[in-house]
């Protein structure tokens, strides 16, 4: 039983820990966006994806 | 792609060129989230506790091993076809001239970063299957070989599009080594098949579409391949995202820091001229 406990445990910890990076890198990048965004408002210009 | 627009200054931030994600988009994956982790949960669940050992091996050491059915094949779909099969899928859809858009290079970049994530799990999991079983962490057999290739080929992938060059120049390189990367893919499925391999047929796919598993555990089995679909699918719409808003901050990033050298220059000539 202690290869299933450790076959389970190792890869819902790896899906579990990428999951919270990708939460984070996507809070970081909206943030820095924000902070652009409200930059190129004051300023004037901008590029916007199309 | 990206386009120059002018706007005035206005007292409040003007995020009109942000991507913003709509309010129904971000409930869509927080709901396929939830439903991922309760999958999993459930998975786990019906795995360890509900389903049987082994019929005939009863509840010994190998006979407990079959729970790994519950979580490697599950994983190995993800990695193998839904993520890498989409990345070739949406590879191609770049290179063809009618549907190209940075929509499916994004797309492709996505699934191939889940599905490394996936294919690292499929190994590990099949490793600590085959200890007991084989009697070895790895052996240099032809299923476990093409997949541990896969994953070579893909972090290549991946390197690549780190090298910076042109949005479109990148796309375009990087959907046809995604191409040339997924041709293992049919190569290792029916590896089991033309080689003969250490590792064991298709449990449901197999030629004959005859499931050799039954009752709570082909059941388990099934609520195990949705929950995982689901995670991958909360993961690729995540990182979707990511690739947009990495790719809006390029484009305006760059443009934030020209103007900002532009008005110390013109702060300089200012000062010089008193």
């Amino acid at each position: 039983m202690n290869y299933v406990i450790a076959g389970y445990s190792i890869v819902l910890s790896i899906l579990f820990l990428y999951g919270v990076q990708l939460l984070w890198r996507r809070r970081r990048l909206t943030r820095a966006a924000a902070r652009v965004a409200a930059y190129q408002a004051e300023h004037g210009t901008g590029v916007s994806p199309q | 792609m990206t386009t120059l627009t002018t706007r005035t200054s206005s007292p409040t931030p003007d995020v009109s060129t942000l991507p913003l994600q709509s309010s129904r988009a971000r409930w869509t994956v927080r709901i396929i989230g939830i439903s991922a982790a309760v999958g999993v949960a459930l998975t786990v669940w019906l795995g360890l506790w509900v389903t049987p050992p082994d019929v005939s091996q009863g509840n010994t050491v190998p006979g407990n091993l079959v729970r790994l059915v519950y979580i490697h094949p599950g994983v190995a779909w993800v990695a193998l076809y839904l993520a890498f099969g989409l990345a070739a899928v949406a590879s191609l859809l770049y290179l063809w001239p009618r549907t190209r858009s940075m929509f499916w290079d994004r797309l492709a970049a996505a699934a191939v970063e889940v599905g490394v994530v996936f294919n690292v799990c499929t190994l590990i999991s099949g490793s600590i299957w085959g200890r007991p079983t084989w009697g070895v962490y790895w052996a240099w057999d032809a299923r476990l070989t093409l997949t541990a290739i896969l994953l070579v080929l893909f972090l290549g992938y991946m390197a690549l599009r780190r090298i910076p060059a042109e949005p479109e120049k990148r796309a375009k390189r990087s959907a046809f080594v995604c191409l040339f990367a997924a041709v293992d893919i049919p190569v290792d499925h029916f590896s089991v098949l033309w080689w003969k391999t250490l590792h064991q047929g298709a449990t449901v796919l197999n030629p004959d579409l005859s499931p050799t598993i039954h009752g709570s555990m082909a059941w388990t089995l099934l609520i195990s391949f949705v929950a995982l679909t689901l995670v991958f699918v909360w993961m690729l719409l995540v990182r979707y995202r990511i690739g947009v808003l990495g790719d809006w901050l390029d484009g305006n990033e760059l443009d934030v820091a020209l103007r900002e050298r532009q008005s110390e220059g013109v702060a300089a000539d200012t000062g010089g001229a008193r």
